[in-house]
């Protein structure tokens, strides 16, 4: 009976290392769950969170960090809504007996305008927080036009040409000191939507990241803002769709680093059976011609937002020239007619 | 010495017949696994957050999503991809998406909050995320 005994354990142990081994070679190890939530609440666009954590609830507390973080961003930064006792950039849009006010704001506003001041230096105008009044025909033209496609047209030009006299933006006047802004000409109107939702999404992940917080990717509308590497130390895979077919343009690898892409299939509304996307030339006050998407690897999500608009209305030549003069940013450019042009460290980054 | 011999046979056969039967365990299991893993490729729908549906990547299926007061879409899913076939929305975004099969794949209608989301259970070949 012993002998037998003896016998089923060691048949048991070996039954054991035997699940052992394929249980192991179907989950990879590691300690910590991938989970994932969005929310569709901010930046007029979809926000998605993965992360990696022990437990649901320890993702649950940083996600809800992430998204009320977001959410005062969201509200500091829009330019379609008010919220009581916020004082935002709607204020600072509104006219009183005919004149912008003096507004005083939230220390986050004043540093995302200065920020979006030296993106305009940077990317010679291309990328203009001021042109409010022209983008905002654009936005009135296309939401009639969505809701109602058969009576869907354009914003007439020689209106797009008056709004785009008032464009200056020295005339946007910001005092540090006292966190006010003011815009000088009655005509003009921020809008912030090349630079605010990166803007939001660098904070938010500089935020986490001085908290110590790791292992985190976020997807703030093509904002991708990698917090860490994966538990395991690998990077970061991340697919940049292809608005033409189902294969990705890329897959690139990051860790603490963001990749911002800006396509002509984000937002659009058709006229006479024509697509007109959301990425407005400032020369042309059109949407911008000849690329479908173009991506950003950089630091930055900030950055990445703007630098990825201002390609996306340069052309390949001035695009690939600004790109390789600025160290540590590479960018991929997909035209019209499909072909795919990268800077000169891009592969770097591509999956292998 | 016969009778030792024959308890000592009936013994070997016993830990064979033994043997046998743990690796036939061994095997359902193994092939539990692999069930529960197909089973694992499906389409998750959620609206407003909430969860909406969770359907079988490999059972062709028509779908009709109801959102919000009046919005609809249709998702179809046939030969182990989802695509939305038509949708109530402005934008008719989600309509011009591809069709999706991959782990993590969403196709996203933001005017009726719906979001169509491919889980594929052991794929490491996927992006972690995709924009």
């Amino acid at each position: 009976m012993m002998i037998m005994k003896q016998k089923i354990y060691s048949v048991a142990i070996v039954l054991c290392l035997l699940f052992g081994v394929v249980l192991s070679s179907c989950t990879p190890q590691k300690q910590r769950n991938k989970y994932s939530t969005y929310s569709m609440d901010y930046f007029d666009t979809v926000t998605t969170i993965v992360g990696y954590e022990n437990t649901q609830e320890e993702f649950d507390a940083v996600a809800n960090e992430i998204l009320s973080q977001l959410r005062e961003y969201h509200q500091l930064y829009t330019i379609y809504h008010r919220f009581d006792g916020i004082e935002n950039l709607c204020n600072v849009n509104e006219l009183v007996d005919g004149a912008h006010h003096t507004v005083t704001v939230d220390r986050r506003i004043i540093d995302m305008l200065l920020y979006a001041k030296e993106m305009y230096t940077l990317t010679g105008g291309t990328v203009n927080i001021a042109m409010g009044s022209v983008l905002s025909l654009w936005h009135d033209y296309r939401s009639v036009g969505m809701d109602n496609p058969a009576n869907a047209s354009l914003p007439p030009m020689d209106k797009l040409i008056t709004a785009s006299e008032h464009t200056d933006i020295s005339m946007m006047i910001i005092d540090e000191e006292n966190c006010t802004v003011t815009l000088t000409d009655p005509d003009m109107k921020l809008d912030v939507g090349a630079i605010a939702k990166g803007y939001a999404t660098e904070m938010v992940a500089q935020y986490l990241e001085a908290r110590g917080v790791s292992g985190y990717v976020l997807n703030v509308g093509g904002n991708i803002r990698a917090i860490g590497a994966k538990p395991d130390g690998s990077s970061w895979a991340v697919g940049i769709e292809n608005p033409q077919g189902e294969d990705y343009l890329a897959t690139v690898e990051v860790k603490d680093m963001s990749v911002v892409t800006s396509g002509s299939y984000q937002r659009y509304y058709y006229v006479d059976g024509k697509a007109y996307h959301h990425i407005i030339h400032p020369e042309t006050l059109m949407p911008a011609e000849g690329f479908v998407s173009v991506s950003v690897i950089c630091k930055n999500s900030g950055f990445g937002d703007a630098i990825s608009t201002a390609l996306f209305c340069m052309s390949l030549e001035d695009g690939l020239a600004l790109v390789e003069s600025i160290p540590e940013i590479e960018a991929m450019w997909m035209t019209e007619d499909s072909v795919k042009t990268e800077s000169s460290g891009w592969s770097e980054y591509v999956k292998k | 010495m016969t009778e030792q011999k024959n308890t000592a046979r009936a013994h070997r056969r016993n830990d064979i017949l033994l043997i046998v039967l743990l690796l036939l365990v061994a095997g359902a299991g193994i092939l539990y696994l692999f069930v529960f893993r197909d089973s694992g490729n499906v389409v998750k729908v959620t609206v407003d957050g909430k969860l909406y549906g969770t359907y079988s990547l490999s059972e062709d299926r028509v779908e009709d999503i109801h959102s919000g007061e009046d919005g609809h879409n249709r998702l179809i899913i046939k030969d182990g991809r989802a695509y939305m076939e038509s949708a109530s929305c402005s934008d008719g975004i989600c309509v011009a998406h591809h069709p999706i099969f991959r782990d993590g794949e969403s196709i996203v209608c933001l005017p009726n909050k719906v979001v169509a989301t491919v889980i594929i259970d052991g794929d490491t070949d996927s992006p972690d995320i995709v924009a």
